[in-house]
């Protein structure tokens, strides 16, 4: 599905501005993203096996994955238009929307409830909203952690940056690129220890392959078969860089080659098309054989941290990010890749499949709007947390003396 | 003479030595070495130097730190700004390399290098470790890197002409929290030197310690406890390794008083320091520390302030010694 829209993508990318001669060149070499989709896709099936497992997937639960698509991205406008209507509203977040279907079409291939010797492992970044909903982590506690509350998932102590949940196995999010990725392989070294048949899966951007913990990752995992899979989403910009200052690589699947494992380049707006690659890295994981880079082409909605440039009620931000001095996002790169939504493409997809008609679709994401609407103000009404409760859970026991500071 | 921000003292420091210094590099990866200030020209040294001498990095701060210190052990005079996500991250080659190698070589190798190690701007809500300050202990205790934080534009720009001429590898704390001073500091290129404490305001009763982000609050409380009638010595220790002991010694001796105050963690902050060098040396002296507690920096802003010591907090613990 959608493999017949790719070619409409971010043509406008190769007419628009850079300003920097290296960076035009990058992008004639890449000759717009819809083509590098393309040959990542004939790069992934010249490999043999890309299977369109989606065939097999049942109507609930292709609903299902609609539904959580839906849920992150109205988790966060609804945050976002917090953020920008209500002035003492103290949370922020780094958005997600955009991205979402490589959260589902990954997650979607993982066991996500059981004890921690049975769930399937999820490592996130600094942008973790998707991953964490993808998991199956409770939005209500989400947002009160978001805002700063005790009740909130992590009490308060680890905000947007460090939610974690391992009893769906949302291990954690991470303010920092590249010790997540050598830690979520180590997972998969514990896992192999186990004998269980888990998995453990990273999600990593575009930045963290100039990061040493790459090559340490996958080295590793290639070399002693771990069941780990990396995710590497491809959004074209480590925080306000392009990844041609990072990279001479234009696709960073490449990188798989070296250590004799799949490297697949999929089109990280079509869930399917991640979906059906994770599929295979899972059984491969799953079946000792060992790691796989998937990289997922895609692109972030909303500007790095915060909300600078989104309006209320709008979808996205454009305009220039005062903290973008090296690389800033044309509006044009933004909107063209808003017209290949993510979410609009799978509710084409269902449509013309026939698994639900528009007007459920529709249904479906009123009612969504308004669990999210309702975990935010469920948030709000939480209690914040007692200052002196910032002395304890350093260690199991006791905590630390209050003495330090008086 | 110009009020000017903090970046901008920094940087019109690093461009007045790299027009003198034809190779000199700078590398960088989250923060273009861009300031403005009203009335005086932009500075963007990227734009004037250009990429080869300016280069913007990947998040790969092995690669930048290393770049530098190569580019010191070949002659080339070489600075990086290394943001606060990772400051920890290069000190392998700082603790491993950068202290050790002029001493393993018997004084051959030769490291004209500035590491700028940007430490969070603590602010509330940012969690473990995006509100962290705690690197100056951690840095402080390496020999063979000299160690300097200053506490506002004027010594940031003076600390960054006297790093960059310095022949040994200088590691330059940068306590973002400050980054929105403004002060009238000098147009001409001047030193400050990389071992000498600041006596802030003189005073027979206390000696109060500090360095880095906790020096405004340690100002205010001077304030306040001077107003109250205690004469108070502030002295801000500008410079963690080499430490001026003399200054600090010289001053308890006078006040027989000592309170430190630090927003690194209280195990072996730089106060724990202060006090053990001066308690070596004066007798009947009394002593105190206060710091942010041994626990990493929550998220919640209600935890957070609370535990950051503050002007209030300064001036409690400066009672009790004075009591």
């Amino acid at each position: 599905m959608g493999t017949n829209k790719q070619s409409e993508t971010v043509g406008s990318t190769q007419s628009t501005k850079m300003g920097r001669t290296t960076r035009r060149g990058f992008i004639k070499g890449l000759a717009g993203a819809g083509a590098a989709i393309t040959f990542g896709a004939s790069l992934a099936k010249a490999q043999g096996n890309i299977g369109f497992y989606a065939k097999d997937l049942s109507n609930d639960k292709l609903a299902e994955m609609f539904g959580t698509m839906l849920r992150i991205r109205w988790f966060e406008r609804t945050m976002a238009d917090k953020m920008l209507t209500e002035p003492n509203y103290r949370g922020y977040n780094h958005f997600y929307p955009g991205q979402e279907a490589v959260a589902v079409g990954v997650c979607s291939n993982l066991v996500n409830k059981g004890r921690l010797d049975q769930v399937d492992y999820v490592y996130s970044t600094h942008r973790p909203s998707g991953h964490a909903i993808a998991k199956g982590v409770d939005i209500k506690k989400m947002a009160a952690e978001y805002d700063f509350r005790a009740t909130g998932l992590n009490g308060g102590y680890g905000a947007e940056m460090h939610i974690a949940d391992p009893s769906v196995g949302f291990m954690g999010a991470d303010g920092m690129i590249g010790p997540g990725l050598v830690i979520a392989a180590g997972s998969a070294f514990g896992i192999r220890a186990r004998g269980s048949k888990q998995v453990s899966v990273v999600f990593g951007g575009d930045g963290t392959y100039a990061t040493p913990a790459f090559h340490g990752a996958l080295n590793n995992a290639a070399l002693l078969k771990l069941p780990f899979v990396y995710i590497l989403e491809n959004n074209l910009y480590h925080q306000y860089a392009h990844y041609s200052y990072s990279t001479p690589m234009k696709d960073i699947a490449e990188a798989a080659k070296p250590y004799g494992i799949p490297g697949v380049v999929v089109d990280g707006q079509d869930v399917i098309q991640v979906y059906n690659a994770m599929h295979e890295a899972v059984a491969r994981a799953r079946a000792g054989e060992g790691p796989t880079l998937i990289e997922a082409k895609t692109y972030r909605y909303y500007n790095h941290w915060g909300a600078p440039g989104a309006k209320p009620g709008q979808l996205g931000a454009f305009g220039y990010d005062p903290l973008a001095i090296t690389s800033f996002r044309p509006e044009r790169e933004v909107r063209a890749w808003m017209a290949r939504d993510p979410i609009e493409i799978f509710r084409a997809a269902l449509v013309n499949w026939g698994v639900m008609n528009r007007a459920k679709t529709d249904q479906l994401e009123a009612s969504i709007k308004s669990e999210a609407r309702a975990a935010f103000a469920w948030a709000d009404k939480q209690p914040l947390c007692k200052p002196e409760d910032g002395l304890k859970n350093v260690f199991v026991e006791g905590s630390v003396a209050a003495s330090q500071l008086a | 003479m110009a009020r000017k921000s903090w970046m901008y003292s920094v940087l019109e420091a690093v461009q007045y030595e790299m027009r003198q210094r034809k190779d000199m590099v700078w590398l960088f990866e989250l923060t273009p070495p861009v300031a403005s200030n009203p009335g005086k020209p932009v500075i963007n040294l990227e734009k004037e130097f250009g990429r080869i001498r300016v280069n913007n990095t990947g998040i790969d701060e092995m690669w930048y730190t290393g770049a530098v210190l190569g580019s010191g052990l070949a002659g080339v005079t070489a600075v990086t700004y290394i943001p606060y996500q990772g400051n920890g991250m290069v000190f392998q080659l700082l603790q491993n390399h950068a202290g050790k190698l002029r001493h393993m070589t018997g004084g051959k190798a030769e490291m004209p290098v500035v590491f700028i190690l940007e430490m969070t701007g603590q602010t509330p809500g940012f969690a473990g470790q995006h509100s962290d300050y705690e690197i100056d202990t951690y840095y402080a205790h390496i020999p063979g890197l000299r160690t300097v934080i200053p506490s506002n534009p004027t010594d940031a720009k003076g600390l960054m002409v006297s790093a960059i001429r310095s022949r040994d590898p200088v590691v330059y704390l940068y306590p973002a929290g400050l980054r929105n001073m403004v002060e009238d500091v000098p147009d001409t290129q001047f030193e400050t030197p990389l071992d000498k404490a600041a006596v802030r305001t003189q005073g027979s009763d206390i000696t109060i310690v500090g360095s880095g982000g906790s020096m405004p609050e340690v100002l205010k409380a001077t304030e306040t406890l001077q107003k109250q009638g205690a004469k108070v010595e502030a002295i801000d220790l500008r410079s963690l390794k080499p430490m001026d002991t003399e200054t600090l010694v010289k001053s308890v001796q006078k006040t027989k008083r000592l309170l430190t105050v630090d927003q690194s963690y209280y195990t072996l902050c730089p106060g724990a320091e202060v006090i053990a060098r001066v308690a070596e040396n004066v007798e009947g002296a009394r002593f105190k520390r206060i710091a942010f507690p041994d626990a990493p920096p929550p998220a919640s802003p209600e935890m957070f302030l609370w535990m950051r010591p503050n002007a209030d907090h300064v001036v409690a613990a400066a009672k009790k010694l004075l009591a």
